[in-house]
């Protein structure tokens, strides 16, 4: 204020203030749409959850608080331990084969080839598929009897594999299912990183001597890191509150083994109608994604 | 849903009382009081799942539209999802949706504890909304007493359903190898199958956790086992019980497809329809789908599954219902549109697009008869449907309102024996102990 108010006259002064002053009264009444709608839309919402998480809510009979039982209740829930687990499982499989895979994609197409923009078009179809298109095109590729995986397998001389019908295998099976839906849109970000990269540094590699390998370990991987943080934090979300490919390929099965905590509070909620302990499931997972993106965000703020 | 449908005697009855009780209706509609243009330019909202029997009304809706000038707006989902929009509206007890298509085998208990449908049976006794023709006794009752609650009228039923065994003629015969006549015979027959033409799966069922138990109800049923003991304790240890999750998790574990767990009514269909599976137990309703495959008419046979130990045979057999919502403001119209959708005329028609009618005139009617006659399966799937109507049990699960948890934890425990991962002691002894005290917190409720 000081230095804005440098070399006016007192009077000046005093008029700029008050338009500021009456500028700020209006902005805060601007400011009342978003913050109506942020309270509807994510507030209300999320307290009410909060609420619900601390009653006996079934469908169908009235809501009765009892004080975290719910959550007292998570503890010792055997399917809950084993949903943390496999959403991590799947989170940290998933986000690690797309973060290497959508840096090598992106580096290709970051090179001028040729038919480079047929490439980009095909690489980046997958991601603007809806999900349940893309489930039940794998689903029926991995049938193990009616399906095209097992019968290419059997072209190769391999033994048909079980897909998603295997307990061991349903996880990996689904990150592979999300990694190639989503590699391309991490492509994509690295490709937007990369092409901001200045060019010193790289000519200053080359000039020193570096192989191809030493200048991508040692300059552009150093260099993207903002950039791959930015797309892990999206992907983070995104994996951690997996849904709609379980859902439409296996709907948590065989057994437990692709129930990830999103899925479980679902079929809790919808499919056996209990509310309440599923609202405190779902409370458990926001307080994971939070955790994880804000670890993330601090990360890359610290780069 | 705790009824288990026995009708016996009194389908017969109705039967005959109904042969001559069409002819009286036709002749009483001449008289009707019902003013069909009453609620002309209204709107309804029907909430539909993407089942046979809607398919099939939807497409004659223009017929609907133009006798009554209603308007139907219609929001149809696949089953699971048309649930979760039906609960979110009926538990905010929003007038959203006026009508629904709902499984009172399923949720018929939770849905009538909780208020959510509205009683029919002052809009059936009204002359003035119920045309005289419309003859309520012509449904078979035991699908009419699956949709009562406490003496009130909850739905009208729509089909009635059950799973059979659909089985390929043509392989038993190349293989020499006699049709099932017992259950026990089952596991032989599928290994002869097996060894007879290892190409093909001799046996497919259902696999899939939420799915199974509507087809591993009957073989518990005919084995002598029930889900409960008198003390009303989960039942799955007892001998029989036992024995019903060796037995359908052994056929499936050496004679299914390999992923059998993932498999419901949808790949079975496929399965079998596409002559990959020799033998296949799985909906009557599929009978539809399943027969417009190329040769599957000619090649198939359509039985109950054999009878258990002593002849038993207790087949599950169910029925969809259409209900209107307790928090419809417009009942009139509403009411309009499930009297004309499950008249005489209409479940004739749709009998025809292979829906099993739920009224008994129906199949005395020319039209069904000559249709039946046309192709030999058909008489063999509508014996079977009648044998079930008359014997079958409604009990597609253990019978509490928390009914889909159960059913969930019945199916786990199953997938792990189909698995290999438990045998059946542990699979019986762990269900119990869930189910059991599943029944605690329900009755916490």
């Amino acid at each position: 204020m000081g230095t804005m108010a440098f070399g006016r006259s007192g009077a000046s002064t005093a008029g700029w203030t008050r338009r500021r002053a009456r500028f700020a009264g209006t902005a805060h009444w601007l400011l009342v749409p978003a913050l109506a709608f942020t309270l509807a839309l994510v507030v209300f919402p999320f307290g009410y959850t909060f609420w619900l998480s601390l009653n006996d809510y079934q469908f169908g009979h009235s809501a009765r608080f009892n004080f975290g039982e719910n959550y007292a209740a998570l503890l010792h829930d055997a399917v809950f331990w084993q949903g943390l687990g496999t959403t991590f499982f799947l989170y940290f499989l998933s986000l690690a084969l797309q973060l290497v895979l959508g840096t090598y994609v992106g580096l290709l197409l970051n090179r001028r080839l040729y038919g480079q923009t047929l490439a980009r078009t095909i690489l980046m179809s997958p991601f603007m598929m809806p999900s349940v298109v893309i489930g039940m095109m794998w689903l029926v590729i991995l049938d193990p009897s009616l399906g095209a995986a097992n019968y290419i397998l059997g072209l190769l001389g391999l033994p048909p594999s079980q897909w998603l019908a295997s307990p061991g295998l349903v996880v990996p099976v689904i990150a592979l299912i999300d990694t190639w839906q989503w590699t391309p849109f991490v492509a994509l970000i690295i490709v937007g990183g990369l092409q901001a990269l200045p060019i010193e540094p790289f000519e200053a590699a080359f000039i020193d001597g570096a192989t191809r390998w030493q200048a991508f370990r040692y300059v552009t991987l150093p260099m993207l890191r903002p950039t791959l943080l930015t797309a892990a934090i999206l992907r983070s979300v995104d994996l951690l509150r997996f849904f709609d490919i379980i859902y439409i390929t296996t709907q948590g099965g065989p057994g437990n083994a692709s129930t990830t905590l999103n899925i479980y509070a679902y079929r809790r909620g919808f499919e056996f109608f209990d509310i309440g302990y599923a609202s405190a499931i779902m409370i458990a997972l926001m307080a994971l994604v939070a955790i994880v993106v804000l670890a993330l965000m601090r990360l890359r703020r610290s780069l | 849903m705790t009824g288990t449908g026995r009708i016996g005697s009194a389908l017969l009855a109705a039967g005959i009382a109904l042969a001559v009780g069409s002819w009286c209706g036709a002749a009483r509609a001449a008289g009707d009081t019902v003013d069909w243009k009453r609620f002309n330019g209204q709107t309804i909202t029907f909430l539909s799942s993407n089942h046979p029997w809607a398919q099939a009304v939807l497409k004659r809706l223009d017929q609907f539209t133009e006798l009554t000038g209603i308007k139907l707006r219609v929001d149809t989902f696949q089953e699971a999802q048309m649930r979760d929009r039906l609960m979110t509206v009926l538990q905010s007890r929003s007038s959203d949706v006026d009508l629904f298509m709902s499984l009172k085998s399923r949720e018929g208990l939770l849905f009538a504890n909780a208020g959510w449908y509205a009683d029919l049976r002052p809009l059936v006794n009204d002359p003035k909304l119920t045309a005289s023709s419309y003859d309520l006794a012509d449904f078979s009752p035991a699908l009419l007493k699956a949709e009562e609650f406490k003496g009130k009228l909850a739905g009208i039923p729509l089909n009635i359903e059950g799973p059979v065994l659909y089985l390929r003629k043509d392989i038993f015969a190349r293989c020499k190898l006699a049709e099932p006549t017992a259950l026990a015979q089952l596991p032989d027959i599928a290994a002869k199958l097996k060894a007879c033409d290892p190409s093909i799966t001799p046996f497919v069922s259902r696999g899939a956790k939420g799915a199974l138990a509507y087809t591993f109800s009957n073989f518990l049923h005919n084995l002598g086992g029930d889900y409960f003991d008198a003390a009303g304790k989960s039942n799955l240890c007892s001998a029989p019980g036992k024995q019903a999750l060796q037995l359908y998790a052994d056929l499936l574990k050496n004679y299914g497809p390999p992923g059998v767990v993932n498999y419901s009514f949808l790949q079975i269909r496929e399965m079998y329809g596409q002559g990959r599976a020799a033998m296949a137990f799985e909906s009557s309703n599929e009978f539809g789908p399943i027969m417009q495959f190329p040769g599957r008419t000619k090649d198939s046979d359509v039985t109950l599954l054999p009878p258990g130990p002593g002849g038993v045979s207790r087949p599950t057999v169910i029925g969809w219902g259409i209900s209107m919502s307790a928090f419809s403001q417009d009942q009139g119209p509403t009411w309009y549109f499930i009297q004309w959708a499950t008249s005489p005329a209409m479940q004739t028609a749709l009998a025809l697009d292979g829906i099993a009618p739920p009224r008994v005139s129906i199949a005395n009617s020319a039209e069904y008869k000559a249709w039946l006659a046309a192709e030999p399966v058909r008489q063999e799937w509508s014996k079977s449907l009648d044998t079930m109507a008359r014997t079958g049990t409604s009990e597609v699960g253990p019978p509490m309102e928390q009914q889909p948890e159960a059913r969930d934890i019945l199916g786990d425990e199953l997938q792990q024996m189909i698995l290999g991962q438990v045998n059946a002691d542990q699979a019986c002894a762990a269900a119990d102990k869930q189910i059991d005290a599943l029944v605690v917190r329900e009755q916490h409720h």
